[in-house]
């Protein structure tokens, strides 16, 4: 009884612990993990990107839902997602609009549900992007260092 | 009795190992002076970006040295450096090629001499932007923060 009363305590404790502890470091480029599908994606970490967007080939759009495609290099597997909204983008062809689903990565030892819209950017080296919406509270970025915290995410069900 | 255990904890959970203790956070817009002139100018902290941008307009190159105006914003200063180089970006629009000068700022409180292309930034909410070449002199960046450091560089004189 009192065994365990102490146990739970020091659970809360560490729990606590780990929240006043220091964001974790990460690099300009980062690998991260698409869950459930378990896709690798290199990740351009851009703090100057106030969301963060996949690279995805033959977007289409069916209904409440948009399908897509990986590009080759990344397995090219084929997902349907719920659109959440739509984000305005401003180019300087005029303007655009994105499709903005939720999405569950591994970065680090965090696994994230985070917001992402698609785009056709073909950029092979860095499909994923992750912005400000994604590392705000949990990393700082260390912009001359690549890849220094590799994808360790705990398995099981989903978050939250 | 718990406060220990507490402290303890934390002691042990504490700042990450190797966490940058030589490097200086800053957030996701820092104010920086653009020296000699001590011309205050909010900065887009943007590790997405190689290189860092001034905004400039009237940009003309003659010979070996490049004249421009600061935005009437920020002063409207008329200034007159010597041409770096022409460099291709890759931006949204495509290639550009863009001339490049190397500037003093204040940051805090280090001066640094920094290489910015000069480009019209007037659809860009803030002047300057300053990318990973820039970054990699020792800094951290957290985007949950912003204007973490006040212009504090010795010998410079007030705003114009």
């Amino acid at each position: 009884m009192k065994g365990s009363l102490l146990a739970a305590s020091l659970a809360a404790l560490l729990h606590l612990a780990a929240a006043a502890a220091e964001k974790r470091v990460i690099g300009g480029v980062e690998e991260v993990i698409l869950l459930p599908w378990g896709v690798r994606l290199p990740a351009r970490i851009d703090t100057g990107a106030a969301g963060s967007s996949l690279d995805a080939r033959e977007v289409r759009v069916a209904g409440k839902e948009v399908e897509l495609r990986l590009a080759p290099e990344f397995g090219g597997r084929t997902m349907r997602l719920p659109i959440l909204r739509w984000r305005t983008i401003k180019t300087p062809e005029g303007k655009g609009r994105r499709p903005v689903v939720r999405l569950e990565v591994c970065l680090g030892p965090e696994r994230i549900v985070t917001e992402v819209n698609i785009n056709d950017r073909s950029d092979l080296e860095h499909p994923f992007l992750a912005g400000r919406n994604l590392l705000a509270g949990r990393f700082v970025v260390d912009a001359e260092r690549r890849q220094i915290l590799p994808p360790q995410c705990p398995l099981g069900p989903r978050p939250r | 009795m718990i406060l220990p255990i507490v402290f303890a904890v934390l002691a042990a959970l504490g700042p990450a190992p190797g966490a940058g203790e030589t490097k200086t956070t800053i957030g996701a817009v820092e104010e920086a002076l653009l020296l000699p002139w001590g011309v205050a100018l909010p900065a887009r902290v943007d590790t997405g970006a190689a290189r860092s941008s001034l905004d400039a307009r009237d940009v003309r190159i003659d010979g070996g040295e490049v004249t421009f105006l600061l935005p009437e914003q920020y002063g409207g200063l008329s200034l007159r450096l010597p041409l770096y180089e022409m460099a291709a970006f890759r931006t949204a629009e495509g290639e550009a090629v863009r001339p490049v000068v190397s500037v003093e700022l204040c940051l805090g409180a280090r001066r640094i001499r920094a290489l910015v292309s000069l480009n019209d930034r007037r659809y860009m909410a803030y002047p300057l932007l300053l990318g990973r070449s820039f970054l990699a002199d020792g800094f951290l960046v957290d985007v949950s923060r912003s204007h973490v450091l006040k212009p504090a560089c010795k010998g410079i004189r007030g705003r114009p």
